[in-house]
């Protein structure tokens, strides 16, 4: 065969259809590798230790075999994690705590937020654009950095603001941390001031697209300003609002420094919000498998509710474009 | 029109913006005035909008004196409280703007000692420089910035060195990230492939789970890195990190590449460009600034970023949020150190934020068809 035979038949090959149509998935390729390996290969070997009775002691050990390899001598014992979580009061209480702290928060966030909204777009108020550039600052701060210092407002010590705003009051001192509820309380504080920027803005944009003149007719009509926020604004800004308040649900669900920095979710445990309880099992007390189900559990849980929201609401507008 | 002419002229508008507000709220207020001279709207409408600010005013400062709070302490010096013997004190201990004038006095009285811990000595080391083949060299003398024993400071905090270790784990995540996100979001922006859907899809949702997912993994991750050892590598922690930025921000460099005119493009592959050229020529400088927000988040997110970092790393190579929390749990050091420290690792973070947000993002619809 010549030389030329084979310049022809490359040149009549054609790549078959489907291969040209999707060439530039090989663009999103290497990305996707690269995210994927970094969360399928952690998450596959979760699955795995949430099966085993691993510990600090047993996982690093060399010991035979593929299993031995991968999981040292940790055991593999089936579902007993999950069925011991059942049983496990721990379990129940920070779960229930979790919800409670979302249920709690996310009304603080979207009353703290809508109520900062209102006002900063009233027409009364001047300075309104400056003020709203202002307020949103807690968003550019590093949550590390909000955390520490609401820790500090907290503080039991001579300079926590919250006890000195108090004693201003005339009020006593309060250990904040180690009080269950206010320890509860301050979580909550936290998390609205971490989350309110948020609100605000959506809240924001919203409001700005209620018509004026709704407003106008409404008050020819006599109504005054809880009727028309009742039946002018609440209508136009509840989806935004909704979808907001889904998307701040999950963040609460899955707070984890503040409880972290504050007080490790005490006292005495009865704070841990769901992630901490699977981090303090794993890395504090070492029941690197038992932690690895209680996480699953978590994000089992965080991952149907964020589908459903998706799916329900309009979370993925921008994948439908 | 370039990135940073847009820039400059967003700033000069913003500038000049607040000298036409102040004239627009005097004139406002005259001709408020002048309607209730002349008795066309009553007291409550004068005084509404005077009252209302004032409300407004006193939420935005409730919402801000945290933050005020934390630089009262840092500015205050050591042993600092905000309710002391003399009552409630708003401003720093020892403030007293008369010091400018009288004694020349830049800091006007306050005690700046809390920063001089964070920052420690400032010095430039003596160099060698050898000049080739002369045999000479050059001897620089050592340029001392800042002592921190001459302000009564004994053992400066490890600020520079966090400082740094936080820059080589952000610098690394952005280029890898970068890397791999810039083609991906031109795919997802323009070309019609199989999975696109899905892909973009499955990205959005990460956003969203991904903290909580992040966290989950962390056990898994944390075993996966001790077992090749890779705990307390700054560099692998810079590929973790890039490898969980890929899907915010791919998606929002797509979203920016979406808003350039497809026209652009046509014409150039009519002029008969292949296709590196229409990437290379027309798509990159036209989203320059996506690519420097997304270039700003992702830094950011190296820079800020403390769980993992405090799982996997140990003291001597610690990042900024990792020290700061260290300092919580040291009772000996003082609030007002700490609060220098934390200042000075959020200040700059929040400026490149809110300028990022404010400049660049918003800038995404510059140069359209006019250009």
């Amino acid at each position: 065969m010549a030389t030329s035979d084979v310049v022809k038949r490359v040149r009549k090959y054609e790549a078959p259809r489907w291969l040209t149509e999707n060439l530039s998935l090989a663009l999103v390729l290497p990305g996707l590798f690269f995210f994927l390996s970094f969360v399928a290969i952690p998450l596959a070997y979760l699955i795995g230790l949430s099966l085993t009775n691993a510990t600090l002691g047993t996982m690093f050990q060399d010991a035979p075999g593929l299993w031995g390899t991968v999981f040292g001598e940790a055991e593999f014992v089936g579902v007993d994690n999950y069925a011991s979580l059942l049983t496990d009061g721990q379990f129940y209480r920070s779960f229930g705590v979790t919800w409670l702290f979302v249920a709690t928060s996310v009304v603080g966030k979207v009353v703290l937020g809508v109520g900062i909204a209102v006002v900063l777009t009233h027409h009364w108020v001047r300075g309104k654009r400056l003020m709203r550039a202002l307020v949103i600052l807690p968003m550019g701060l590093p949550a590390i950095f909000t955390i520490t210092v609401w820790r500090g407002v907290f503080s039991s010590a001579r300079f926590g603001l919250a006890n000195q705003f108090l004693g201003a009051f005339g009020f006593e001192s309060i250990a904040w941390f180690s009080r269950r509820w206010l320890a509860f309380v301050s979580y909550n504080v936290t998390e609205m001031w971490l989350a309110y920027p948020f609100m605000v803005i959506i809240t924001v944009s919203a409001l700005q697209n209620v018509s004026g003149e709704l407003h106008e007719a409404a008050k020819v009509d006599g109504a005054g300003f809880i009727n028309r926020f009742r039946h002018v604004t609440m209508p136009s800004i509840k989806r935004p609002v909704m979808f907001a308040s889904i998307l701040t649900a999950a963040a609460s669900f899955q707070q984890f420094l503040i409880p972290f920095v504050f007080n490790r979710g005490g006292p005495a445990r009865a704070n841990e919000l769901i992630l901490l309880y699977g981090y303090r099992e794993a890395f504090e007390f070492r029941a690197f498998g038992e932690g690895s189900a209680i996480m699953l559990t978590a994000i089992t849980i965080i991952g149907l509710f964020m589908i459903v929201a998706a799916t329900k609401g309009e979370l993925a507008e921008g994948a439908h474009e | 029109m370039t990135l940073i002419q847009s820039i400059t002229r967003k700033i000069k508008s913003d500038i000049r913006a607040i000298p036409a507000a102040i004239v627009g709220w005097y004139r406002n207020t005259q001709y408020k005035l002048d309607l209730y001279r002349r008795g066309k709207i009553g007291t409550l409408q004068l005084l509404a909008p005077v009252f209302s600010t004032a409300g407004a005013l006193a939420l935005v400062s409730i919402l801000m004196f945290p933050v005020y709070w934390i630089a009262l302490a840092a500015l205050s010096g050591e042993g600092a409280s905000l309710y002391s013997a003399g009552g409630l004190q708003l401003l720093p201990a020892g403030f007293n703007p008369w010091l400018l004038i009288t004694e020349g006095d830049l800091w006007m009285g306050m005690d700046l000692t809390p920063f001089v811990w964070v920052i420690g000595d400032l010095i430039i080391p003596s160099l060698r420089i050898s000049i080739p083949f002369t045999g000479s060299s050059i001897v620089t003398s050592e340029v001392v910035l800042l002592e921190a024993a001459n302000y009564g400071v004994e053992r400066p905090s490890a600020f520079k060195q966090y400082a740094w270790n936080s820059l080589t784990v952000a610098i690394p995540t952005v280029m890898m990230t970068m890397a791999v996100i810039i083609p991906a979001s031109y795919a997802l922006s323009r070309k019609e492939f199989l999975m696109r859907k899905k892909v973009l899809y499955g990205y959005i949702l990460f956003t969203q789970v991904g903290g909580g997912l992040g966290l989950a993994m962390l056990i898994a991750v944390f075993a996966i890195f001790s077992a090749f050892g890779w705990t307390n590598d700054k560099f692998m922690l810079a590929v973790y990190y890039s490898a969980m930025a890929v899907p915010f921000n791919t998606w929002l460099l797509k979203t920016f590449m979406d808003s350039i005119p497809p026209s652009y493009e046509e014409a150039a592959v009519i002029d008969g460009a292949p296709p590196w050229r229409v990437v290379w020529e027309i798509i990159l400088p036209l989203s320059k600034a996506g690519l420097a927000a997304v270039l700003i988040f992702v830094f950011l997110a190296g820079w800020m970023e403390f769980i993992v970092a405090q799982t996997v790393l140990r003291p001597e190579n610690y990042t900024l949020p990792v020290g700061l929390f260290a300092l919580i749990d040291e009772y000996t050091v003082p609030w007002a150190r700490f609060s220098a420290f934390a200042l000075l690792f959020a200040a700059p973070v929040v400026v490149i934020y809110l300028f990022a947000q404010r400049y660049i993002e918003s800038g995404l619809s510059f140069g359209g068809m006019e250009g």
